[in-house]
């Protein structure tokens, strides 16, 4: 992240690529917005791995684009930082104009790597039409894992932490906390694991322990503190090498991705995993894909709820059209079938909604494998800030993988 | 008879990892410990004629770039081999190094030290961009093939057509091109396939904008859903079966086409 | 091998006279141009921004840095351990299971064009299918798995041995082997076919029992196909992406592997770390692209 801000400094001096972040089409005009938009095509970087997602955003949303004259291009990635990579080449390169990439999928550290570089086009979330919807006074819309956002993005959609597991390997009483999945795994060794970070999932479930090994995780929140840190990590590293026999291959190694998790949980290696998105379990048990016995659970350490978001690269193309996603992403109507179809939750604020809508939320039922919404949000963490998610990842690798 | 039996034994091991590959294309759940799928499912098959789904711009991309490869391979190489293949020239080695070397060293490494010029002049993220990286581990081959064609090839034809009256382009077409037919397809062919079958290179260059086929069976070997991957991963290996079982004669012919295969 | 240059027309024709130079540097452009200048221009770019060269960019030096960071980084040097045993295991494996291959075809009579044909099978399946295939098979919830549980040697797909996602490399050398070896085996077979029966058929009149005859009449005609391909399939393995990725572990994980996380860690100092890494993986290959220009001499001259 250092590098990003030298190179920024470095591509002034050489008068390549300002790199500031870009006057957008004014958003409230949006009519001006609209026509400009009729007729482009929208390049959006998002991780391609969630076929459901995928069919649906190439079909349900790629429909209601057209009827605006705007064609959406999925361009499908393994990992969010191949896209923001990708504006940061292109600035190195001195394509301020015609960036390949319109939009991101983004959220957390890779949306502050981008800030720091001035990566993103600011100012246009606010005044789209539909973010009349969103709630701006919620902290998790104005902040991105402890980064103030101050409107270089705009917010989709909501992920919360969930524990999966198969209810014929766990009792209930198994996945009430950390310590007793650990007693669980302890007695059925090789039947848990986590992605190894920086996967974004397995970053979360070594930060799910962190809370856990702190008895007070608010005084993780806020700026990096040492004298906080030390110790608690110290015991954390110290937990995850204890738990490291009772994983999967011994904890010998770990899964690349939480991709490969959610493999193993297919493929009957493994009996629980801890996921972002427990909404989407329920498309692969209705599948078959996950056994029927499928169940999910929030640990009493609570889960952690983040927002993600779309970002628009100061060099895009498209930038108008890229608007016209980010407004459309944000219109309930569009919330609410992808919460249907995906289980992702919605980001928009459910209280500013028609009660006959937010009547219509409330009755999705995703069948018995997934946890219902209100269970979810009970008890919520917030995200630690991106720079100590970065080291807590560093820390990891050094003091548990490459032990 | 013995021995016929071991060979036709290792032959079958050779056939195995193919078994279920095919087997998972078409199967519904398919859960350890099952020998077999507990119930077919046309999911994965109907993933490859879905209009949603990538599977179609991956085809038609890949066999797009795969053809103007060939073509321009070929164009390339074939000169080339003729040169190396009828003259003696000082410096011909560096040239046989400097022509054979891409298709030794990993095409990663020395792409990753382009990509950002690629980039910077607009190469990046194109089709055109693809093609011009593709050309680096296929025309050494294309070059190799023909210098061995070449150097079977009896100019004496040549110069006698031209001695009854043949002018060059009909020389070309009637004596030259006819006799090296049958190298020219080999040739093509594995331009064809080095380009069907790569992935690093479209990957760093192309960026995940031009979606080949390969592209899309990595991303779908990664994911959960193992029938779906296993379906594109037939549609990928059924085309160059296929070819390979058409020219197999011309293959089998020609020892220089066997130093090619290793590249694939 | 090589003709007198044709260049100059046959007397009596009103054709330009071209000289041969010419002729030759005409032929060889295009493919000079664009191989070379791709290969040449990206090995010389990696080399430099491996040595610091920020294009596009001022307030850069050289420097050294990225080859002492990545000597330093304990993920390399597990690499090169893991690529130098997954390339030579795979190579000599491949190379004695396809000579061995082609052996036996060679004696077989009847159908052995239909043999050599199945035996080949794997040639033109890419390798990220080949990978698949490896997964499929060999995972610990693979068939191979399954089929030991229902011959009651495993219980459990924990009992089954990690050949996948394992430090060792298993299948990725299996992977290797699976698609090199008939490779192998096609070279050798068709350098066998050139009057070898006649050779062992005289040796055996002449007393020779088979293990001479295979030692000093066989050998020496198969070798320098053999040893050509060798290369070739070391160096194959020695650069792939795609296998090691897909089939091994995030650490410690094969060069190339290496090379592309670094290439794809937004913090841009990994860079010319990446860089570096590509240049030593050049080097090491370029060695052997000497060692295997020598022998294709040889071998091209053995064509019939």
């Amino acid at each position: 992240m250092a590098l990003a801000a030298l190179l920024t400094a470095c591509s002034d001096t050489a008068g390549d690529g300002t790199g500031a972040a870009a006057s957008a089409p004014d958003a409230k005009d949006w009519d001006a917005v609209l026509a400009t938009a009729d007729g482009q095509t929208v390049n959006w970087y998002m991780y391609g791995g969630d076929d459901n997602l995928n069919t649906f955003v190439n079909g349900e949303l790629s429909d209601r684009l057209e009827k605006l004259g705007v064609t959406l291009n999925q361009v499908k990635i393994t990992d969010t930082v191949d896209a923001v990579n990708k504006v940061l080449a292109e600035e190195q390169a001195g394509r301020d104009d015609d960036g390949s990439v319109d939009m991101i999928w983004v959220n957390g550290e890779n949306f502050a790597t981008g800030k720091q570089a001035d990566l993103w086009t600011c100012g246009y979330p606010e005044n789209l039409p539909n973010a009349q919807y969103v709630d701006f006074t919620d902290p998790a819309v104005t902040s991105d894992f402890g980064v103030p956002i101050e409107g270089c993005e705009s917010v989709w959609q909501q992920a919360d932490s969930a524990l999966v597991y198969d209810s014929e390997a766990l009792a209930d009483n198994d996945v009430e906390s950390v310590d007793s999945l650990i007693a669980w795994a302890g007695a059925n060794p090789g039947r848990f694991t986590y992605a190894a970070p920086p996967d974004f999932t397995g970053s979360m479930a070594v930060r799910t322990f962190l809370y856990d090994t702190a008895d007070n995780p608010e005084r993780l929140l806020g700026a990096f503190d040492e004298a906080v840190y030390g110790p608690i990590s110290a015991e954390l590293w110290q937990r995850l090498n204890d738990l490291e026999p009772s994983l999967w291959r011994g904890g010998d190694t770990y899964p690349a991705s939480q991709d490969d998790v959610e493999r193993l949980y297919a493929d009957d290696e493994i009996d629980a995993y801890l996921t972002y998105g427990p909404g989407a379990v329920a498309v692969k048990a209705a599948d078959g894909v996950f056994p029927a016995s499928t169940r999910e659970a929030v640990l009493d350490v609570g889960n952690i709820a983040n927002n993600s978001f779309v970002a628009i690269p100061y060099n895009a193309e498209h930038t108008a059209a890229a608007m016209v996603v980010a407004n459309e992403l944000l219109d309930p109507e569009l919330q609410l079938a992808l919460f249907r179809a995906n289980g992702a939750y919605p980001a928009v604020d459910l209280e500013s909604l028609p009660s006959v809508q937010r009547a219509a939320f409330d009755a999705v039922d995703l069948g018995p494998s997934v946890l219902p919404l209100a269970d979810l949000t009970a008890n919520t963490r917030p995200e630690l800030r991106a720079d100590y998610v970065a080291l807590i990842e560093a820390d990891w690798k050094a003091n548990v993988q490459q032990r | 008879m013995r021995r016929a039996a071991v060979a036709w034994l290792l032959a079958a091991t050779f056939l195995l990892p193919l078994v279920p590959l095919a087997t998972w294309a078409v199967s519904g759940q398919w859960r350890y410990p099952d020998l077999l799928p507990r119930e077919t499912s046309g999911r994965g098959l109907a993933l490859l004629v879905d209009p949603n789904s990538d599977v179609l711009t991956g085809l038609t991309t890949s066999l797009l770039i795969g053809a103007v490869v060939t073509v321009l391979a070929l164009a390339v190489g074939a000169p080339a081999g003729r040169a190396l293949g009828l003259y003696t020239f000082p410096g011909k080695r560096v040239v046989q190094f400097v022509l054979l070397a891409p298709a030794i060293v990993p095409g990663l490494a020395v792409l990753l030290g382009i990509q950002v010029f690629l980039l910077r002049y607009g190469l990046a993220d194109t089709v055109a961009g693809v093609v011009l990286v593709h050309l680096v581990p296929t025309v050494p081959y294309v070059t190799l093939l023909m210098t061995g064609a070449f150097a079977n090839f009896d100019v004496g034809y040549e110069q006698q057509a031209r001695v009854l009256g043949a002018g060059p382009l009909r020389t070309f077409w009637h004596v030259t091109l006819p006799a090296l037919r049958p190298s020219l397809a080999v040739a093509g062919f594995f331009a064809f396939l080095v380009s069907w079958s790569e992935y690093v290179l479209t990957l760093l260059v192309g960026g995940g904008t031009v979606k080949t086929l390969p592209l899309l069976l990595f991303a779908y070997v990664r994911g959960a859903d193992l029938t779906e991957a296993a379906a594109v991963g037939m549609l990928l290996v059924v085309p160059p079966l296929l070819l390979v079982a058409l020219l197999s004669r011309q293959l089998s012919g020609s020892p220089g086409a066997m130093v090619g295969l290793g590249r694939l | 091998m090589t003709a007198a240059g044709p260049g100059a027309p046959a007397a009596g024709r009103r054709a330009l006279r071209v000289p041969r130079w010419a002729l030759i540097l005409a032929q060889l452009s295009p493919a000079l141009l664009v191989v070379g200048g791709l290969f040449a221009g990206g090995v010389g770019l990696g080399l430099a921004q491996s040595l610091g060269y920020l294009p596009f960019l001022g307030g850069w030096s050289w420097n050294l840095d990225a080859y002492r960071a990545v000597w330093a980084d304990p993920a390399v040097r597990a690499s090169f351990a893991l690529t130098f045993r997954i390339a030579f295991l795979s190579t000599a494996a491949a190379t004695v299971l396809g000579v061995s291959a082609a052996l036996l075809v060679h004696r077989v009579g009847r159908f052995r064009s239909a043999l050599t044909s199945v035996l080949s099978a794997p040639l033109p399946v890419p390798h990220i299918v080949g990978a698949l295939c490896m997964l499929l098979l060999l995972s610990q919830s693979g068939l191979l798995s399954r089929v030991t549980r229902a011959a009651g040697l495993t219980e459990t797909q924990a009992e089954f041995p990690a050949l996948t996602a394992d430090a060792f490399g298993w299948g990725i050398i299996a992977e290797y082997v699976w698609k090199e070896s008939p490779f192998v085996a096609v070279v050798t077979l068709a350098a066998l076919t050139g009057g070898v029966d006649d050779l062992v058929g005289a040796a055996r009149t002449l007393g020779a029992r088979p293990w001479q005859c295979f030692r000093h009449v066989v050998l020496p005609l198969i070798s320098p196909s053999v040893a050509a391909t060798s290369i070739l399939v070391f160096a194959f393995t020695f650069g792939s992406y795609e296998v090691p990725f897909l089939l091994g572990r995030p650490f410690p994980a094969a060069l190339p592997v290496v090379a592309l996380q670094y290439y794809r860690d937004v913090d841009l100092a990994a860079r010319p770390q990446a860089m570096a890494l590509a240049v030593v993986i050049s080097v090491l290959v370029a060695v052997l692209v000497a060692v295997y220009m020598a022998l294709l001499g040889r071998l091209v001259r053995r064509a019939p």
